[in-house]
């Protein structure tokens, strides 16, 4: 027991730095989100106005959640809780998979495994950090809330949402950890089912019923396949119902107990999802960095766009769906002719620009990863054995650079070409279809500033880089998606690329932002091949 | 030709700071054409980081490098042109196997020598097929070392290669270095084994806490090593601590065990017989004793 307690203590003191980063920034999210709420919404009928619109807008209901009342604390819940349960749930992940698979993959698990311990005695420890973490991580969050002055049981109640959607990740991140060979691969898959989580609930809440009062939505069964929706039926400030966290905190139980019994019964390093043997001789490519870096980063790039994929079909399929459970209320028909008099946008059309705006995200983040690919292999000492060939650092960097840019617009290109096929099979206004795959390219530029932002940073700070890279593509999403509603001024939020891509369908093609966007992503990654030869290659 | 007039790698007073810790010393190395020279160290002497700076993947602080006659740092591809590298740590690309490691390596350097590709396979007993994450230490050295050998350079350089290799495949190693060497190839070849240096090298460099402190052929540096003796039956063990020349000086009993400088030993020999004993063993002098006199210096006297 002491040992174990030891492992933890050795565990929590190894991320020292980045847990406190996770929990105080998803809690500080929080925390504005209530407060830019109870300054902006501050009476009733302006937090009606914002109520009303979203229950008439299911590109809302993807992105956010369902309505549920207008009370202050209801619509901060609405507001924020979709987003807050993703990070939690990527904390989590990643924590429970830094200290499983990677350190098996880097062999520090070894040394460990040498150590009087219990077999699964480092993944014990690892899931009593993890529920640790999500615990402060609920208390944060909640006092987070009460501080913004929000009632004291639902404030609790929401951040133990929050805090049981991260603990079930925590421990879909332990099985995924026993069965992938990485912890590269093993983060991704798990990342990949935090995304499908969120998909879920946003494909159930985007098709729920809306209320006779246009103030609540209730959810469809398919939210029901979802964490995310699970947590979001706790309705904190509305009808505080403990059970459905309940429900996740038995589930994360059991998902962990799994992965202990798997621990106990594999070899160190052993894999349920590893070939052993491969091809005798490298294929076409297979001598030249090019090649590498595409090998390397190609089956990552497949699931990107597999992803992107899944979330293009759903807005095509999706689309019209939508509209019609639209038009079997007509209280809602007579709010939208009201909202928008004289202008008619489609709510189809609103639907898929939401959903290829995340399409959008996707291939920055992977762009992100393309990039931040270098820094594994320098951290690694793969780079250094790679760069003892006659080949130039500046070739490397360059074709690390198109690859991740590449990666986008593959990314791009999987969300708006599923979009469009989904489109036209759901039957409904095909002519529309053609435009989707434009549509979901013009956010490739976008995704080009932040990959070559984070090449930059790789140039001249490389230990700086990975936060670097992930933390300003959190920051810009942050300013993008709440930069307004927190009353960020302006000049600042429109630092985002994303202020700068084209919403399409709903906007025209924004011609000059696209220019601007690939001109300054250009310079940038120009830069950073000037720069890269000024540094140390560390190890 | 004049070899030592050009020399195929020369640093002089080169100096690496990483942050406040000075990795390099002012470090003087010369190595000529067609030599095997052994870098003998101690770990964390700066091996490791002198052949960073010679591949031009880190930048001297101060101090001139060159290979092949250029700045490595300011020419690296130029430099690297003709030299193949092992790191001391091998790590593999996991996904891919072996074979398509060694392709890679050797494409990115010209191409492989089909035929030497083969042989160094077979005699290297290596399994090409598997994936790089199931290899052993010693495998993923051997790909590294198979990637080396399979095309001809110029200059290899070797940051202890063979710590994971049996002694099978310890001589098939030996064995390539003896052959690239009668090809005409320069060699450096860093160590803390001593007798891979012993066994190989034409001169030696050693190193400690990023300097130079000895530099010469085996010859050359024989006057620096000591005698291990062994002697048994002192009648008065007490008083062989006044004898001259005497180091690492242990008594058991009426047995005692010490060091002595070559140039000392006559004078020893005569108080020995003086002092009166039964048994008398002298090890011949090797390397390792040279080099634990130098590392001995590196740390603070004990006792």
């Amino acid at each position: 027991m002491s040992g174990l307690l030891q492992l933890v203590r050795f565990q929590a003191h190894r991320d020292k730095l980045v847990l406190p980063l996770w929990v105080g920034g998803i809690a500080v999210l929080g925390f504005a989100t209530a407060t830019a709420v109870a300054t902006q919404f501050g009476d009733t009928p302006s937090r009606t106005a914002i109520i009303t619109v979203a229950t008439s807008s299911p590109a809302f209901l993807f992105v956010r959640g369902v309505p549920d009342g207008t009370s202050t604390g209801a619509v901060v819940f609405f507001q924020g809780y979709a987003f807050t349960a993703v990070l939690a749930a990527l904390m989590s992940t990643f924590l429970t998979v830094r200290h499983t698979r990677t350190d098996e993959e880097l062999g520090r698990a070894e040394l460990l495994g040498s150590t009087p311990h219990w077999r699964s005695a480092p993944l014990i420890a690892t899931l009593v950090l993890a529920a640790a973490a999500n615990l402060v991580l609920a208390g944060t969050v909640g006092a987070g809330f009460i501080a913004a002055g929000l009632p004291v049981l639902g404030s609790l109640m929401a951040g133990a949402a929050v805090g049981s959607v991260g603990l079930f990740f925590g421990a879909v991140g332990a099985v995924v950890a026993q069965a992938m060979p990485s912890g590269r691969s093993a983060n991704g898959a798990a990342a990949a089912l935090v995304g499908v989580s969120y998909l879920m609930r946003g494909v159930g809440d985007a098709v729920g019923t809306p209320g006779a009062d246009l103030q609540h939505v209730t959810s469809s069964w398919i939210s029901l396949l979802s964490p995310i929706g699970w947590g979001q039926r706790s309705r904190p400030f509305t009808a505080a119902d403990p059970l459905p966290l309940l429900v996740l905190l038995a589930a994360a139980v059991l998902l962990a107990s799994a992965s202990v019994l798997v621990r106990e019964r594999r070899d160190l390093d052993a894999a349920l999802l590893s070939r052993r043997y491969g091809k005798e001789r490298a294929g076409l490519g297979g001598g030249s960095l090019f090649g590498l870096t595409w090998r390397l980063q190609r089956s990552t790039i497949v699931g990107w766009c597999g992803g992107a994929g899944v979330l293009g079909a759903l807005a095509g399929a999706f689309g019209p769906i939508v509209r019609d459970a639209m038009s079997g209320s007509s209280a809602l028909q007579d709010l939208i002719s009201r909202l928008v008099p004289g202008v008619h946008v489609d709510a189809v059309d609103l639907f898929i620009t939401a959903l290829l705006g995340i399409v959008g995200v996707l291939a920055a983040a992977s762009g992100i990863q393309a990039v931040l690919r270098m820094r594994a292999e320098e951290t690694e000492g793969r780079a250094e054995f790679l760069l003892s060939t006659p080949q130039s650092v500046e070739r490397w960097l360059g074709a690390n650079v198109l690859v991740a840019a590449g990666s986008a617009v593959l990314v791009t290109i999987a969300g708006g070409t599923a979009a469009a096929v989904g489109l036209g099979l759901s039957g409904t206004a095909p002519q529309r279809a053609g435009y989707l795959l434009p549509a979901a390219l013009a956010h490739a530029p976008a995704a080009f500033v932040f990959l070559a932002v984070t090449a930059l940073a790789f140039s001249i700070a490389p230990r700086l880089s990975v936060p670097l890279g992930w933390g300003i593509l959190a920051v810009s999403l942050v300013l993008d998606q709440f930069g307004d509603f927190f009353g960020v001024p302006g000049w600042l939020v429109s630092l985002s690329p994303f202020r700068h891509s084209s919403a399409m369908p709903v906007e025209d093609f924004n011609v000059a932002g696209a220019i601007a966007l690939t001109a300054v992503a250009t310079a940038l990654a120009l830069s950073s091949v000037a720069r890269i030869r000024r540094r140390d290659l560390t190890a | 030709m004049n070899a030592l007039a050009h020399p195929i790698i020369e640093s002089t007073e080169l100096t690496k700071d990483f942050g406040r810790t000075r990795a390099l010393n002012d470090l003087n190395l010369k190595v000529s054409d067609g030599e095997i020279h052994g870098f003998l160290g101690p770990n964390g002497a700066g091996k490791s980081t002198t052949l960073r700076v010679l591949l031009g993947l880190i930048r001297p602080s101060s101090g001139t490098v060159r290979v092949f006659g250029r700045d490595p740092w300011v020419e690296p591809v130029r430099a690297r042109r003709d030299i193949a590298y092992v790191p001391g740590d091998v790590s593999l690309w996991p996904n891919l196997t072996g074979g398509e490691v060694i392709d890679l390596l050797t494409g990115l350097r010209g191409g492989a020598d089909e035929a030497l590709r083969r042989r160094l396979i077979t005699d290297f007993e290596f399994d090409p097929r598997k994936k790089s994450r199931t290899y052993s230490k010693g495998n993923r050295q051997k790909a590294a070392l198979i990637a080396a050998f399979a095309r001809t350079a110029r200059l290899y350089l070797l940051d202890e290669p063979s710590s994971g290799l049996d002694p099978i495949m310890d001589a098939v190693f030996r064995a390539e270095i003896q052959r690239v060497h009668q090809e005409g190839a320069t060699i450096l070849l860093s160590s803390h084994i001593l007798s891979e240096v012993e066994q190989l090298c034409d001169r030696v460099t050693i190193i400690r806490s990023g300097t130079a402190v000895e530099t010469g052929t085996l010859a050359d540096l024989r006057h620096l090593r000591r005698t291990r003796f062994r002697v048994t039956g002192l009648t008065e063990p007490d008083r062989l601590a006044s004898l001259p020349g005497i180091h690492e000086l242990s008594i058991d009993g009426t047995s005692a065990e010490f060091d002595a400088d070559a140039g000392d030993v006559p004078a020893l020999l005569a108080g020995l017989s003086a002092l009166g004993f039964d048994g008398f063993s002298a090890s011949p002098p090797s390397l390792e004793s040279l080099f634990l006199g130098h590392y001995g210096q590196a740390t603070p006297e004990m006792q």
